[in-house]
């Protein structure tokens, strides 16, 4: 419906409706923003308004500014009204974000959400407190493009996508993953994240179009499986994470009975780093005490493509640089590389910048190598273990601000 | 001259575009400025932006709006560097946030027609957001005031509706 006649004499008189002028696509851009609960009530506002909401694209059932919290039970009867009242109308983005879940509630947020599915809605995002588990049924939706979880009880069944052939971006934030989750499954998914979350046994992510992936906090380290268009990763294990041996075995293998670690972990094959292969961007962070990334080196595949790689001191222990060494090997087109030294940045104390001695010859290996980075809070005996290392590569000079030294000079 | 066009942007957006107001207001821009204006870029695309482009719904106090707007995005998508990134993203969010608040409303509207005229999404949904900000926690009746939108219900219609959607309106 365009402008009212009314309205439109109004706005261009300059004193009048100021909505008058916004066609109803810009409208429904701005009911899609608001609470649900505000832009329904939009309707009373004039006659222009009385059913815009229910063609608007977008739906947030959240928690208003200033409301109490959004539980199902008290929200029920609005979104019954709601879902129904709009129809088939095609949904774009859809919010839900609730307070509280009973168990009694959970078959009518599942029938929500098949019917918001059903209006071909692009953008899901679900966000639960308390988590809660759904129903054991799979998405099916050729639309959905981006899904954003938080707050779930993830099972096998919800996280298999392949019915949802358009998926690109899955955002899975402080999720627990039920003990029987294995896998996660996605030929079209490009993005994932996995932040903050609790699981009892290593599930498995099958994505072969995957190209960016983000790993922060997870319980247990997923088992990538080949994902050869890989270009970018980010992987941080904190001491969250369970994949540590207590008696500082960094094969994950002690077979210590009271070393939780480990446990079933001999047996595996390599968890992260063969599914990140073909990255051309790479930041692999790990607590010193974690296993995953030095055990993995046993299988250690060539990053052929990988151009620049931040590592953290978790690959600098003390007196043992081969992990290092061992990845350097490995990845013949780096061209830049960064070691973030006890010191988790964004600013850092001690910021070097190694460059190659001018009238050297460039190692055989790490040909490419241009700009190498070492940051760090202070320069200590292990920082200077690395600053020698780093001379072996032909990385004589060092920058820090306004100074300039060779690496021989300071660390005789 | 698609391939020369194209040239000019890889270098930086070297060749210069002249965007013209309604009110015949002048604007020398960079290709790689202008086009973050979906409609400029299929222009430039499309090889019609020799003379000038002529923007017949935009007066030229919005128009220097969103050019100024563009200025300071222009780095956005071409920015490859996650370390310059970081400091800039905040800068940046501060000059979107001083930029949508200090506006009056007559004027956030403009700026909404125009983007969207225009089709520059970060823009258009950033007034949207700023909209949608200042309706949201109103009653309808605060809504009405807030952009003088004219109550054209009789007291019996609106009383009706409210009862029809009484659902929406409990609490």
């Amino acid at each position: 419906m365009p402008p009212t006649k009314k309205a439109k004499k109004a706005a261009a008189a300059g004193g009048g409706d100021l909505t008058g002028a916004l066609p109803d696509a810009m409208l429904h851009r701005i009911l899609s923003l608001l609470p649900a609960q505000e832009a329904v009530r939009t309707c009373v506002l004039a006659r222009r308004w009385r059913h815009l909401w229910r063609s608007a694209p977008g739906l947030r059932v959240v928690r208003a500014a200033g409301r109490p919290p959004a539980t199902v039970e008290e929200l029920q009867g609005f979104v019954d009204h709601l879902l129904l009242l709009r129809g088939g109308s095609p949904l774009d983005t859809c919010e839900l974000s609730f307070d509280q879940i009973r168990r009694q509630d959970i078959p009518r947020v599942n029938l929500w959400i098949r019917h918001i599915v059903m209006c071909k809605v692009r953008v899901l995002v679900l966000h639960f407190h308390p988590h809660c588990q759904l129903d054991k049924l799979p998405l099916v939706s050729q639309h959905l493009t981006r899904l954003e979880l938080s707050g779930l009880i993830l099972n096998d069944s919800f996280l298999d996508f392949s019915s949802c052939p358009a998926l690109d971006y899955l955002d899975i934030v402080q999720c627990y993953f039920s003990s029987s989750l294995t896998n996660i499954t996605s030929q079209s998914l490009k993005r994932l994240r996995i932040i903050k979350c609790y699981t009892g046994s290593r599930p498995h992510v099958h994505a072969t179009n995957l190209v960016s992936l983000h790993l922060d906090t997870i319980t247990r380290t997923p088992v990538l499986e080949r994902l050869p268009s890989l270009v970018k990763a980010d992987i941080k294990l904190n001491s969250q994470c369970r994949d540590f041996c207590s008696f500082d075995d960094f094969s994950g293998g002690c077979n210590h009975e009271f070393c939780g670690g480990c446990r079933g972990v001999q047996a595996e094959n390599c968890v992260l780093l063969r599914g990140l292969s073909e990255a051309k961007n790479l930041a692999l962070v790990a607590e010193t005490k974690m296993f995953v990334f030095r055990r993995d080196l046993k299988w250690c595949p060539i990053f052929r493509n990988l151009k620049t790689l931040l590592l953290n001191e978790c690959w600098c222990v003390p007196s043992d640089l081969s992990a290092l060494a061992c990845i350097l090997q490995h990845s013949p087109v780096l061209e830049k590389l960064t070691l973030q030294l006890f010191s988790m940045g964004p600013k850092h104390k001690v910021e070097m910048k190694g460059s190659r001695h001018p009238s050297g010859v460039s190692a055989a290996m790490l040909k490419y190598l241009e700009i190498v980075e070492v940051k760090c809070e202070v320069v200590d005996e292990s920082v200077l273990d690395v600053l020698k290392f780093l001379s072996s590569l032909n990385i004589c000079k060092i920058t820090t601000g306004t100074h300039a030294f060779y690496i021989h000079s300071i660390c005789i | 001259m698609a391939a020369a066009a194209a040239e000019a942007t890889i270098d930086g957006g070297g060749k210069m575009i002249i965007l013209i107001s309604a009110d015949g207001k002048r604007f020398e821009v960079t290709e790689a400025v202008a086009s973050q204006s979906q409609l400029i870029s299929n222009m430039i695309e499309d090889d019609c932006t020799e003379n000038g482009v002529r923007l017949p719904n935009v007066d030229g106090d919005i128009l220097t709006m969103v050019v100024d707007y563009c200025n300071m995005h222009a780095g956005d998508a071409a920015a490859d560097g996650d370390t310059t990134k970081a400091s800039s993203t905040e800068e940046l969010k501060k000059f979107d946030a001083e930029l949508v608040q200090a506006l009056e409303n007559p004027v956030l509207f403009k700026l909404i027609l125009a983007a969207n005229f225009l089709n520059i999404k970060s823009l258009l949904d950033m007034t949207c957001q700023r909209v949608a900000d200042m309706m949201s926690g109103k009653t309808p009746e605060q809504m009405r005031e807030t952009f003088s939108i004219e109550n054209d219900f009789t007291p019996e219609e609106e009383a009706a509706i409210r009862q029809e959607n009484a659902w929406a309106f409990d609490d």
